[in-house]
């Protein structure tokens, strides 16, 4: 359809989503460049917050700590995830389809959980650890060195390079290497003169990607970094908090603007890698099925590898977790039978904020969910088949929130609840935090809306105007029923992420918005492993029960 | 825009579908993507129960020009109109939305709604217009058994083979008796086979009903068959417009020559001219030829022959070239022969000829066009 100027809710939805993405950014940039908090009567403009914390040692190494661990990612992840991704769509592994499964598990369980069972189970008093000193007699690995939390994210982000990789290799056409098998090149010479090169804009996509999430990385370094007090970037923010006694916003909003400063360009060249990369894309319509590649018995020590990276990714921490929260206490010396308990259990149970945690959690994920699904679709349907002005910048302004890491992105919403009259009476309801998360995966969700909305061809809505339906009656009658299932589908995915998401909520934890997210940061600063332990596995079963209704009802898990 | 209903029929379920009243005029259309010209200007005009076919090969425009009379395409300069409704006009900034102008379109991939029942997709038009449902469901019905697909009401489209789906696509086209049908490449999804059987069901179709109709096709025998008058597109402008015989037969340009039939081309140099004939000479033959637009002599210019104008004679005479034969090939209903004159190939359909491998074709002066080369 052609653009024939914005209608009144078109326009309606573009006004909001820009005020809801541009207010929380202006005030941190506008914060950043203060003296004091905002909304102290003696602010004034300065460059104080960037002095200080340019002058502060513990800021650069954060920085350095921060690129060191991305890039290490990218070295660990890239590599790992594009040879799972060749030998789960081009070769004979045995046991795909449930490897297939597995590998998206790191992705929908929350790195605090994730570093949280790497403690538990491979920490200096880990039931790993003590297991391997009976057998060895010695802790033969450190999980809190640099090294080990860059390795620990490296493997557990192999998924996303997976994924693109994937995703690119399905896409590429047999023909093309068919092509070079019949011009004489062997199936190696395929891979490396044919296959890589036509998957390397998805390859490098994914690098860029890892390096991005690790620079936000905020669960991991968190809990594997305190104990020999390394410093990232979100967590020098995180201790900013407590470092001048005062709120120090000023002194956060300033680490805000440097952190958006790098991932911003990152999310821009995310941007155009993907637009060129669709350049290479060469199947159009129906896919011939792809010759496998046998591996004879090279496939026994390729799955070896596979285990191996799931036992550790997967297995360790869950294991650890489940563990845990089934026993009172861990340490040298204990037996496992004496002191298995419920107890975590009931504890959690008692606290009316963890049981409010549990259930609001549940909701936000479900209604939330749904809540959230209506409004990315609102804003996809505003942005659909339009190619004017306003369309153009609707497509930069939700790749805005992106840039945001969710602890900053919540800390922003803080102050607009606590200072914007008329919206501090929801400061205390769950709303505030549906609403920061609603924006932090904005681009998520729109992803997800626009891969449903990009399956219906234009034709369809065409027919059905040229017989006499208005641009609302379209919607109603041809696009949205048409995009029903990848709704549907949203709505799970929407569903898990929220789930697992943990950092937006850190700031905005107070009575009324708990979420087990936040609680488990708050509860891990405040050393109550216990309940930790049982409310990260709470958190791992809302997130299993998510994945399997999507699993049972076919859902793709990843565009 | 509202002042515009005025100008539509009221009611259009009465709108009779035998009796088509008004004429679409398009009038010097332009239409641009970005620096880009598609449209550079094309008129035209379709009168009341007539079929005109858009030709054109591809990116010559036809399929903008349909989709922009249906309002699916954004000109940037020109008029349309049918009867005294007004669709779209530059100066007077109108551009009516696409679902008032009340136009039928048949997409060349049908997009028929893959959530609805075959009846739900032939019915939505009626329903949107507010018509009763014992009336909807007569229309509908009266429409799909038209179209022979009585019985297939209640399935839905994935569930119809490509010929039923097409007959789907038409009679949700038609049941709102839309003042003109346009269609875009209606057969293209169909199978060769099939294609021949449904271009003479289309055109009996549209006899039968009195539909005025804009057809977009790239096969010039589709063309031919289906339409009373061709517009031949080339590069967004109109290269020239008739009855399919005064395409065929009368040319005016060596483009539409060309387009239209399969042909022989002999390239060479105007030698005299001649009342309204022209000598052309190449690599080693002269043959008298129809002068088709100014020619000089000295002037490089082609000589096109149809195929089946080219005769295959026993001996030497008047416009008779000495060949030799190549090869030949059968083509079911007719064989051709290829011959060779120099450097150039010559076809014609016939026997081989008896006596050696040396032959005389004859291009009858009448039947030979010559066209000046574009001085480009």
């Amino acid at each position: 359809m052609t653009a024939r100027g914005f209608s009144l809710p078109r326009s309606a939805v573009v006004a909001i989503t820009a005020l809801v993405i541009l207010t929380p950014l202006s005030l941190i940039f506008w914060q950043s460049f203060l003296n004091a908090p905002f909304f102290n009567p003696a602010k004034h403009l300065s460059f104080d917050a960037y002095r200080f914390i340019f002058e502060d040692s513990d800021f650069w190494s954060a920085f350095l700590n921060s690129i060191v661990i991305a890039a290490g990612m990218v070295l660990i992840a890239l590599p790992l995830g594009a040879a799972l991704a060749f030998l789960l769509t081009r070769t004979d592994l045995p046991a795909q389809r449930l490897i297939e499964v597995l590998v998206l598990v790191p992705v929908f369980v929350s790195p605090m959980v994730l570093a949280f069972g790497y403690v538990v189970a491979m920490g200096p008093v880990g039931f790993y650890s003590l297991w391997a000193k009976d057998l060895v007699g010695d802790v033969p690995w450190n999980v809190y060195s640099l090294a080990s939390i860059a390795v620990i994210a490296g493997l557990t982000h192999v998924p996303h390079v997976y994924l693109y990789s994937s995703a690119a290799l399905k896409s590429l056409g047999s023909d093309v290497e068919e092509a070079a098998r019949v011009v004489g090149a062997n199936p190696l010479k395929v891979a490396l003169n044919v296959s890589l090169p036509m998957t390397a804009p998805a390859l490098f996509y994914a690098a860029v990607l890892v390096f991005f999430l690790g620079f936000e990385l905020f669960g991991l370094p968190l809990v594997l970094g305190d104990p020999e007090g390394h410093l990232v970037l979100s967590t020098y923010l995180y201790k900013l908090t407590n470092k001048l006694g005062t709120p120090s916003y000023h002194l956060m909003a300033a680490v805000a603007v440097c952190i958006i400063a790098v991932t911003f360009p990152l999310v821009l060249l995310q941007r155009w890698l993907l637009k060129t990369a669709g350049k290479y894309v060469s199947v159009k319509g129906k896919a011939t099925r792809q010759k496998l590649l046998p591996l004879g018995a090279w496939k026994w020590i390729a799955l070896a590898i596979v285990a191996l990276w799931l036992m550790f990714t997967i297995v360790v921490p869950i294991s650890g977790i489940a563990l845990r929260a089934f026993v009172e206490q861990w340490g040298e010396g204990i037996k496992l039978a004496d002191v298995l308990t419920l107890a975590n259990f009931r504890q959690v149970f008692d606290q009316s904020d963890q049981v409010r945690a549990i259930v609001n959690t549940f909701l936000i994920g479900t209604l939330g969910g749904a809540l959230a699904v209506a409004c990315y679709m609102a804003i996809g349907l505003a942005g659909h088949r339009q190619r004017g002005g306003v369309a153009k910048v609707l497509d930069y302004l939700v790749l805005l929130p992106r840039a945001v890491p969710g602890l900053l992105a919540g800390l922003a919403f803080l102050w607009i609840f606590l200072f914007v009259p008329g919206l501090k009476e929801l400061r205390n309801t769950i709303f505030s935090v549906w609403l920061a998360y609603t924006v932090v995966w904005l681009a998520y969700g729109l992803r997800l809306i626009s891969g449903a909305l990009l399956q219906i061809g234009p034709e369809l809505e065409e027919s059905a105007r040229t017989v006499g339906a208005t641009n609302g009656q379209v919607l109603r009658h041809v696009t949205i029923p048409l995009i029903r299932f990848g709704l549907l589908a949203s709505w799970l995915l929407v569903f898990m992420i929220f789930e697992r998401e943990y950092s937006t909520g850190v700031y905005l934890l107070g009575q009324g918005t708990e979420v087990i997210g936040s609680m488990l940061v708050s509860l891990w600063s405040a050393g109550a492993i216990d309940q930790v332990a049982a409310l990260s596995l709470i958190n791992i079963a809302l997130v299993a029960l998510g994945l399997a209704v999507a699993l049972r009802f076919g859902v793709r898990l990843h565009e | 825009m509202n002042k515009l209903d005025a100008h539509l029929p009221t009611d259009l379920a009465t709108h009779s579908p035998n009796k088509p009243v008004d004429k679409l005029v398009v009038e010097n259309l332009h239409l641009q993507y970005g620096d880009n010209p598609i449209l550079k200007g094309v008129s035209m005009t379709l009168n009341p129960g007539e079929v005109v076919a858009l030709l054109g090969a591809s990116g010559s425009g036809k399929t903008t020009l349909l989709r922009s009379v249906a309002g699916l395409e954004q000109p940037s300069r020109g008029r349309i109109t049918i009867g005294d409704a007004v669709l779209y006009d530059s100066e007077a900034v109108i551009d009516m939305p696409v679902e008032k102008r009340n136009l039928g379109l048949v997409f060349p991939s049908y997009a028929l709604w893959p959530h609805r029942s075959v009846f739900d997709n032939v019915a939505y038009a009626l329903r949107l217009r507010g018509i009763p449902g014992s009336e909807i469901e007569e229309r509908v019905n009266q429409a799909l058994t038209n179209l022979g697909l009585g019985a297939l009401a209640e399935r839905l489209p994935h569930q119809l083979s490509g010929g039923q789906q097409q007959r789907v696509a038409i009679a949700r086209a038609l049941v709102y008796n839309p003042p003109v049908v346009l269609m875009d490449e209606p057969l293209s999804n169909l199978d060769a086979k099939l294609r021949e059987e449904a271009r003479a069901w289309l055109r009996e179709l549209i006899v039968r009903l009195g539909l005025s109709a804009l057809v977009v096709t790239h096969d010039q025998t589709e063309a031919m068959a289906m339409s009373d008058k061709i517009l031949l597109l080339n590069f967004g402008k109109i290269e020239q417009q008739g009855t399919p015989e005064d395409m065929y037969n009368r040319p005016q340009t060596q483009f539409t020559a060309e387009f239209m039939g399969s042909n022989n081309h002999l390239p060479g140099k105007v030698r005299e001219v001649a009342d309204g004939r022209a000598l052309l000479e190449g690599e080693g033959w002269k043959l008298w030829g129809a002068a088709r637009g100014a020619l000089k002599v000295g002037d490089a210019a082609t000589g096109i022959i149809r195929l089946e104008r080219t005769r295959i004679s026993d001996g030497a005479g008047d416009n008779r070239v000495r060949t030799e034969i190549v090869t030949g090939m059968f083509l079911g209903d007719r064989k051709e022969q290829l011959f060779k004159l120099g450097a150039l190939r010559l076809r014609c359909y016939g026997n081989a000829p008896s006596g050696g491998s040396e032959s005389f074709i004859e291009l009858p002066p009448d039947d030979l066009w010559i066209f000046a080369n574009d001085a480009a």
